[in-house]
């Protein structure tokens, strides 16, 4: 018996650059940036003043009774009470593509859906509650306290939302995150035992999500929102952080298109594997990341000349960037393959563990919308690009086959393939 | 009693996203001392942090409707609507207090005895 075919049946987003399937569609074809100034602390001057922000949502109260979120999405108290911020974000984006995929409440509440999901948790109301109880001297501690601020907060508050009763999980290797849950997830699928997995990834920014990273100097110190995230520039400085959710499904192709779901495109294979390095540093020569991709190419039987367009993991740091050009060289040059290669994080800024979801969901649109997105805010390649074609305006030219890198701390490489769905 | 000036600040901090009515009945009450008003107060927040809203307003219940096994109370809403209504009224409940709550008139009833020397404090 013939293993299934995967595919994506359904998007949902809330990111810097938009919060719709459409809105973000237009964002990377016109290369728009969700990148604004922000306060890290209020009427503070401070070296980092960037982010990639949410737009139409306020969660700026000590509790979900003070949240805004736009018009469109009605959640009862039960649902909320135990999210944290980025937990507004998922559920949205869950709904949109809920909406998208045609999935009924049966087919939710059912053990043949599953869901992967990741984020780092909530810095922002875990100090809240930390606050809380040191203030009153032990007395006042919140049963949130606990499942609304771990990194496993999306799965907790999701799977009982939605009453999924398949395989729930988090996963937690940094900006690796949701592609390796999309490389289990699509597991998953051709082992036959799930019809369905659902992978969302969320992160909030602000002072007590972002601010760390510029301690390891990885934040771009850059004013200007169209200098400071630049992938792959010869003067990039750092990332910019952003925020939000994405949320996308992956489901066995029969099953999809007998609901009438929307196929964008079907994945065909992934890898991993890690650097044995760093804790926080790629490894230099992008040993891990090339590992990753030509497990990846393997997986999915295709020659590296066959791949059309990379969406890189490139977050705009000086030394991640360069890692992985270098990877890509040993990958694709030294094969005599030269693919289109961009990283949309020049318009979003890093979503971290959201990264890798929100970027495939991205590759997504390409090959429905015969696209490929663009590397912005290049102003002088890096010397360490030499060779790569590096793209930097919106190619409207289709795709057939397309390769996603992510990297996280600790050396955790993933790379997925992911065709035009032919059926 | 609280002062009406803190009233207004609890009600601008810790009262963000609550039904007009709570947050009218506790200016009344920091300004009144009107007890019926830190009964609607009381009753007004324990309805708002209920996992499920009910059907009918809990103040058109039975005072003898029972929390846990009627109105589905759990931990979260029980701790939420401790914690809000010890900063709105600048109280303190004891952890035994709380193992004795069973029904809507229990509520009431310790949190007007908190303010004895009012007048009328059987709900």
């Amino acid at each position: 018996m013939s293993q299934p075919r995967v595919v994506i049946s359904g998007l949902g987003f809330i990111t810097s650059i938009g919060n719709s399937h459409k809105c973000v569609s237009e964002s990377l074809r016109f290369m728009r940036s969700g990148i604004e100034s922000i306060e890290f602390i209020s009427g503070v001057k401070l070296p980092i003043t960037l982010a990639g922000t949410v737009k139409g949502f306020d969660t700026h109260a000590a509790t979900w009774a003070g949240w805004l979120w736009p018009h469109g999405y009605n959640f009862s108290r039960d649902s909320l009470r135990t999210m944290p911020p980025h937990g507004l974000y998922a559920l949205c984006a869950t709904e949109q593509m809920v909406a998208d995929a045609k999935l009924s409440p049966a087919e939710l509440a059912s053990d043949e859906t599953a869901l992967f999901c990741s984020s780092g948790g909530s810095p922002k109301l875990l100090r809240q509650y930390l606050n809380q109880i040191i203030d009153s001297n032990g007395q006042r501690v919140s049963p949130a306290s606990i499942v609304s601020t771990i990194a496993g907060t999306l799965n907790f508050n999701l799977s009982a939302h939605y009453h999924i009763r398949g395989a729930v999980a988090g996963f937690s290797s940094a900006c690796a995150s949701t592609t390796q849950a999309l490389g289990y997830g699509f597991d998953e699928i051709r082992l036959g035992r799930h019809k369905r997995v659902i992978v969302v990834g969320a992160e909030e920014v602000g002072l007590e999500a972002t601010y760390g990273f510029h301690g390891m100097r990885a934040l771009s110190r850059q004013c200007d929102p169209l200098q400071a995230s630049r992938p792959f520039d010869k003067k990039r400085d750092g990332f910019v952080a952003t925020g939000g959710s994405v949320a996308l499904v992956l489901e066995d192709i029969e099953t999809a298109i007998k609901r009438g779901a929307p196929i964008y495109a079907e994945v065909l294979g992934w890898g991993q594997a890690g650097d044995g390095h760093n804790p926080a540093i790629s490894d230099p020569e992008g040993l891990g990341l090339a590992t990753a991709m030509k497990r990846a190419l393997k997986a999915a039987q295709l020659e590296p000349g066959l791949i059309d367009y990379v969406n890189a993991h490139a977050t705009s740091t000086p030394a991640g960037d360069a890692s992985e050009a270098k990877a890509l060289k040993s990958v694709f040059t030294s094969s005599g393959a030269n693919p289109k290669i961009s990283s949309t994080k020049a318009l979003t800024g890093h979503g971290l563990s959201m990264s890798g979801v929100m970027e495939t969901a991205f590759c997504a649109l390409a090959l429905k919308e015969a696209f490929m997105p663009a590397s912005a805010n290049i102003t002088e390649l890096d010397p360490v690009c030499e060779g790569l074609r590096i793209i930097q305006s919106t190619q409207n030219i289709a795709a057939r086959y397309i390769l996603k890198n992510s990297s996280g701390f600790g050396g955790s490489n993933v790379s997925l393939v992911l065709g035009k769905a032919e059926f | 009693m609280i002062t009406a000036e803190q009233a207004h600040k609890n009600i601008e901090e810790s009262l963000v996203g609550f039904p007009q009515e709570i947050t009218e009945a506790y200016l009344t009450f920091a300004t009144k001392a009107d007890l019926a008003c830190l009964d609607k107060v009381v009753i007004g927040i324990l309805q708002f942090y209920l996992a499920k809203a009910p059907k009918v307003p809990l103040a058109e219940m039975p005072g003898t409707t029972r929390l846990r096994e009627d109105l589905g109370m759990d931990s979260l809403t029980m701790m939420d609507t401790v914690f809000m209504v010890e900063g709105l009224l600048s109280i303190k409940l004891e952890d035994q207090d709380l193992v004795e709550l069973v029904t809507l008139d229990n509520l009431r009833r310790l949190i007007r005895s908190r303010f004895s020397g009012l007048v009328n404090t059987q709900p």
